[in-house]
């Protein structure tokens, strides 16, 4: 009887934590927030953007965060069917279209330098393309932390609540850099 | 079957095993919310003491700005050499001393104390939503003060450009010796007090909304809760956009990026810094900085509307009016911010609609202190040592307040801008009036915490003597700042409009120095009474809340047993007909028939029926 009281309250104990993910997924949004606001008053202020064409890695790299997404979304899926397997790989997709992704923005910055767009620059909407999108890649950092938790989770054949609740802490903040990125993106193609 | 279930307790608290408890576990890296309050507390009077004996070495510059204090220089070194302190010191002192007072103090000092201790008891929640979250939060606070304190020991000294950090002074290294080393360890220590805020924050309101026991719906928390319920959304949506203003410093400090540096010249040399503006920081500061007044006094006051409500034996007067204005502060406070920046050159048509905004939030604030004084009217009142404080917090709000007003006009603000008139405002409102709500709290429920008593008589003597320099120190501010004295100079003497105010500044040092004296009393009281206080009853306020059915020894899980069902509201004092002046929240209305009125069922017919026929069969019509 005890142990059934436990897991009841393990349980219970979970949407707590679920909710603190939401909560950090606020502010973060707030502290992107923050730097695109400073980007349209310096804009409105000084009458200029970035004035830059984007390079084109940059729609590569937002359909390759995109698939990953839809990779994340079919491994929880498979989870719901306690399909373990097929949960592990698209974890594995999720994970390598992730690193993908890492890779393209590099090379994304790579482009801006050699077309002299640099980030120690006299325009600070330029220098602000390298703060958000570098910000931006240390949250994918952080999401690739959490695919690979998954990942171990489900190697580990830990018990189908706790599997699905990091998976869900993992879905939430996925997608949640996915969306901040394409608001990112579109915000910076929007705005130059 | 109780020992069962308070051992499924330490259980799913913390998903292992056993709960062997060293040293370390217990008081240093410990995951129970109430020792992490302590802690919290701890070091925020640590804090507090340290940056009031900052604020006592500038006051004996402003009032001796001549005189040679040999002391100093033995203890400060060559930032007293000869005995007076150097202007570069002096600009350090105030930067820190404000910096510690705002955030270290009245930030994590208020919040992580009472929210920590009082979210999870008063809610009846075993613990917080991330017990683990909230130790590293406390953790993060500790090494945030650790930083800063060790920007003292730095060959250049510590940031000076004030709290508020602006650039270019913040942002160009060799701008001022504080500019150096000392502003980097200060924006450091700034980053890790904003994660810790965060999770702080983050977890009070997981907990709130999420686990909170059986019958406690939103509308029976006590304003204590909703205090900091709404301070910590505060926070949450504040303090991100300052991480994002401090990042952009750092750039600009440290990778020559210009987001808010342009056109500078150093001696000869051109900055190659272009095209970034100052102001943009401000408008990122600001637009925490005005949420963060706020998410010092919400706390204060939440924790003043229930001590009073206690010792006036009544009930809070206007109970939803008190939710509503906070509420209405929590979302007002983010439209206000460009007050503090009436004289950037904004447009004015801009700065008409701040000063609006800015006076319409006023109002809530206005319906908080009218409310605090309904529920003292005619009140019952025992003059406890925290309702002396709560009292004196009402008054310093009032008085301070009314110098807001002042302010928010933006064509007074022309004029009082950057005077003592400012310091004066945030000194009675902030200053004063948050710190009284804090000591309140700690007078309050330092039984809750430590399990004994704190010797009310020398509560009161603290009280007394804090309470009449506070207005000592701070009301002839105002008037140095109405004939246009600017804060933040150095000596007074090097103006000759200045002069004349020499007299007036030894008075206010002399003031300071009493007041801080008074806090000895305090600081005794709280260290000798967590050892040797008198033991502490169970509810020794007489109080409705849940924190005062808990054991006073401390457990792990808090309740013993089940987790008490609320039934009521908290403030259920003084109903006529009950049979004590106070009616704890965790008895059923089943008990207290003589006192039920209509309204305490909701619209619950069933039992409004069944008192009906209670009070047929039982009371005899009147007269
Ligand atoms: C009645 C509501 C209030 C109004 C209308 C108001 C208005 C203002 C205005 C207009 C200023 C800018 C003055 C200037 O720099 O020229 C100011 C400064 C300030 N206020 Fe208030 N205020 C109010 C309440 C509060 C409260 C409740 C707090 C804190 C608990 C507070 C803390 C401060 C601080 C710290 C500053 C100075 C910041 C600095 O420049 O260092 N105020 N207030
Ligand atoms: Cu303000």
């Amino acid at each position: 009887m005890v142990s059934t009281i436990q897991q009841e309250n393990a349980s219970i104990n979970f949407k707590p934590k679920k909710f603190v993910v939401w909560l950090f997924v606020v502010s973060s949004t707030i502290m992107f927030g923050g730097w695109t606001s400073y980007y349209l008053v310096f804009a409105a202020s000084k009458g200029k953007g970035h004035g830059l064409v984007l390079p084109q890695v940059f729609t590569y790299s937002t359909i390759v965060l995109l698939a990953s997404s839809v990779a994340l979304f079919l491994a929880a899926r498979a989870l719901k069917r306690e399909e373990r397997g097929i949960q592990q790989f698209f974890l594995w997709v999720t994970l390598a279209l992730g690193v993908t992704f890492g890779v393209l923005q590099f090379q994304g910055w790579s482009s801006m330098i050699s077309t002299g767009a640099v980030m120690v620059n006299n325009n600070a909407a330029i220098s602000l393309i390298y703060v958000v999108s570098g910000f931006h890649l240390l949250h994918i950092l952080a999401g690739l932390c959490l695919v690979i938790s998954s990942l171990i989770g489900s190697y580990r054949e830990v018990p189908q609540d706790v599997a699905v609740y990091r998976q869900d802490i993992t879905s939430i903040f996925w997608h949640f850099i996915d969306i901040l990125w394409i608001y990112l993106y579109v915000f910076l193609l929007l705005n130059s | 079957m109780s020992t069962i279930s308070l051992h499924d307790t330490h259980h799913d608290d913390h998903g292992h095993g056993h709960h062997h408890e060293t040293f370390l576990t217990k008081y240093v890296f410990s995951q129970d919310h109430k020792m992490i309050a302590k802690q919290f507390l701890i070091t925020g009077i640590v804090m507090a003491v340290i940056a009031m004996a900052l604020s006592i070495l500038f006051r004996l510059q402003l009032a001796w700005p001549d005189k040679s204090f040999p002391l100093l220089e033995s203890f400060l070194g060559k930032w007293a050499e000869g005995g007076r302190i150097k202007p570069d010191f002096y600009l350090a002192l105030v930067t820190i001393h404000g910096t510690i007072m705002v955030f270290f103090v009245l930030t994590a000092g208020l919040s992580g104390t009472f929210s920590n201790l009082l979210i999870p008891l008063q809610l009846g929640a075993r613990d917080m939503a991330s017990p683990f979250l909230n130790m590293l939060s406390y953790w993060f606070f500790f090494i945030a003060c650790v930083v800063m304190m060790g920007s003292f020991f730095t060959q250049t000294g510590p940031a000076s450009g004030g709290w508020t950090v602006y650039p270019p002074l913040s942002a160009v290294p060799k701008a001022m010796p504080g500019s150096g080393i000392g502003m980097t360890l200060w924006l450091i220590s700034m980053v890790l007090f904003v994660a810790s805020s965060l999770m702080g924050g983050i977890n009070y309101v997981s907990t709130v909304l999420n686990m909170r026991t059986k019958g406690m719906d939103l509308w029976k928390m006590p304003l204590t809760i909703w205090a900091f319920f709404l301070t910590a959304i505060l926070g949450i949506l504040s303090f991100p956009v300052l991480v994002a203003g401090v990042v952009l410093l750092v750039f600009d400090r440290s990778f020559g990026t210009s987001f808010y540096l342009s056109d500078m010249v150093f001696g000869t040399e051109i900055m190659p810094n272009e095209g970034g503006s100052p102001i943009l920081w401000q408008h990122l500061f600001w637009f925490l900085g005005h949420p963060e007044v706020y998410i010092v006094i919400m706390p204060a006051l939440g924790i003043s509307s229930e001590i009073i409500s206690v010792n006036s034996r009544k009930p809070i007067f206007g109970y939803h009016a008190m939710v509503y204005s906070l509420m209405g502060i929590t979302i007002l406070s983010f439209i206000v911010w460009g007050h503090h920046m009436f004289v950037t050159g904004m447009n004015p048509l801009l700065g008409g609609v701040f000063m609006i905004t800015t006076l319409i939030i006023a109002v809530p604030s206005a319906v908080k202190t009218f409310n605090y004084l309904a529920t003292l009217w005619r009140g019952n009142i025992r003059f406890t040592p925290a309702m002396l404080f709560a009292i004196g917090l009402v008054s310093f709000f009032i008085s301070g307040g009314l110098t807001g007003i002042f302010l928010g006009n933006a064509s007074l603000d022309i004029n009082l801008h950057d005077t003592y008139f400012v310091v004066a405002h945030f000194h009675l409102v902030m200053g004063s009036a948050a710190i009284f709500g804090m000591l309140a709290g700690v007078y309050h429920w330092f039984p809750k915490m430590f399990g004994r008593m704190m010797n009310a008589k020398l509560a009161y003597l603290h009280f007394w003597v804090t309470f009449i320099c506070a207005y000592l120190v701070f009301f002839p501010l105002h008037f140095l700042g109405l004939d246009g004295v600017p804060r933040r100079y150095y000596a007074f003497t090097e103006f000759e409009f200045m002069n004349k105010w020499l007299t007036v500044n030894v008075f206010v040092t002399w003031s300071a120095i009493i007041a801080a004296l008074a806090q000895i009393a305090f600081l005794f009281n709280f260290f000798y009474s967590i050892f040797r206080g008198k033991k502490a009853p169970q509810n020794p306020w007489e109080a409705n809340t849940l924190e005062w059915t808990t054991p006073v020894e401390h457990i792990h899980g808090n309740w013993p047993g089940e987790i008490p069902t609320v039934y009521r509201w908290p403030y259920d004092y003084s109903k006529p007909g009950a049979a004590e002046d106070f009616i704890p929240q965790t008895v059923p209305f089943s008990q207290t028939m003589n006192s039920n009125l209509p309204h305490d069922f909701e619209g619950n017919e069933e039992a409004e029926r069944i008192q009906l026929e209670w009070e047929k069969t039982n009371k005899p019509a009147q007269n």
